[in-house]
């Protein structure tokens, strides 16, 4: 008796994007964009782009750079502008020299910054205006044959 | 926080104490400035040198206000260590402390809340840092500062100053330091000479609140 034999589909599931992570032993000169969440706990001078992502600085991080990521927490050193389209977070250990710019923050106490802060709410969602509806054609009536044919005024005068 | 040696003591009767050491005071010198930078659209610059804090951003950028945020005390200490009054009369610190926590930029900023730091600093560096910060306020800009006004008191307590509304402030005890001098009012109009107007709000608790308009 032969076993069935097994037949491998591919996996036709979304691919999910998984995290990134630097440690604490790893120094960056350069830019970095990131296509997924992001934790950095080593060295980095230069920018970070993590767009519609989230950006870990972990708390061993020392960094010189300016940072834009759709949501940004803090735990380590910052010296550089910080953007985030959704939220900074920063926490209690963390150390921040440069501007934020952010819709939301949330700063634990025992927080060191220094630095100016925009807080820019996110655009309105634009106003969904729905098409004009198509008029329904009016169509004159067709001429009866027993009646006399409707009077249509117009500018001249009848006789 | 070390300021010199000395012993942690609080001269003030608190209004009202929570078991965390805060107390919670009713500020008229507060309510005075949030009236000077009252404008529909927001948008006024407004310098905090007690720290960043949540509280105090949340309640400042919800006027649309923009926050800059730094803590004067803590520069002070980085500046003038343990000998925190005799290093003070250094020519080389004074500068030091002045390029570290006033590096701003002529008529940066349309309020300025600088708290009860200017009374741990000893002339003639006071006068230096009253004229910077007159030097980055705008013209019609407003600065709000407290003094003592217990005339016995040899050590003043140095607080954390949080915003809880627009007339109450939070103080959490952080350190204390040795007193340089009383100020007066004669004393503190002198200082303010080249603003063009100061106003005193005496309060209960043996607090010299000053508005000062540039």
């Amino acid at each position: 008796m032969s076993s069935p034999t097994k037949s491998f589909e591919p996996d036709s599931s979304p691919v999910r994007s998984g995290s990134a992570a630097l440690g604490k032993n790893v120094t960056i000169k350069g830019q970095i964009f990131a296509r997924e969440d992001l934790t950095l706990d080593g060295e980095m001078e230069g920018t970070i782009e993590c767009h519609e992502h989230r950006l870990t600085i972990g708390p061993n991080a020392r960094v010189q750079a300016s940072l834009k990521a759709r949501e940004i927490i803090i735990q380590g050193s910052i010296q550089g502008n910080v953007e985030a389209s959704d939220k900074i977070d920063i926490r209690r250990e963390a150390k921040l020299v440069g501007d934020i710019k952010t819709s939301r923050i949330v700063i634990e106490d025992g927080a060191y910054f220094k630095g100016s802060i925009d807080i820019s709410k996110a655009a309105p969602p634009p106003k969904v205006v729905p098409p004009p509806q198509p008029q329904p054609a009016i169509v004159p009536p067709a001429p009866s044959s027993s009646g006399p044919a409707p009077v249509i005024a117009t500018s001249g005068s009848l006789k | 926080m070390k300021f010199g040696s000395v012993a942690r003591v609080n001269p003030f009767k608190p209004t009202s104490k929570d078991p965390s050491g805060s107390l919670s005071r009713h500020s008229s010198g507060f309510d005075q400035f949030c009236a000077a930078l009252q404008v529909p659209e927001g948008g006024m610059s407004v310098l905090d040198m007690s720290g960043a804090s949540q509280a105090n951003i949340v309640f400042l950028t919800s006027f649309g206000h923009r926050v800059s945020s730094d803590d004067i005390m803590a520069a002070m200490q980085q500046s003038f260590g343990d000998n925190f009054h005799e290093n003070q009369q250094s020519a080389s610190n004074a500068q030091r402390f002045l390029d570290q926590a006033l590096a701003f930029p002529d008529n940066s900023f349309d309020g300025i809340l600088v708290w009860d730091a200017l009374q741990f600093l000893v002339p003639p560096l006071i006068d230096q840092v009253v004229a910077q910060f007159l030097r980055i306020m705008r013209p019609k800009g407003v600065m709000l500062t407290f003094f003592s006004a217990s005339e016995k008191a040899s050590t003043l307590p140095i607080y954390s100053y949080r915003i809880t509304d627009r007339k109450t402030l939070s103080l959490t005890p952080r350190a204390a330091a040795q007193r340089i001098q009383y100020y007066n009012n004669r004393f503190v109009e002198k200082l303010f000479e080249n603003a063009s107007s100061v106003k005193f709000f005496l309060t209960r608790d043996h607090l010299r609140e000053v508005l000062v308009r540039k």
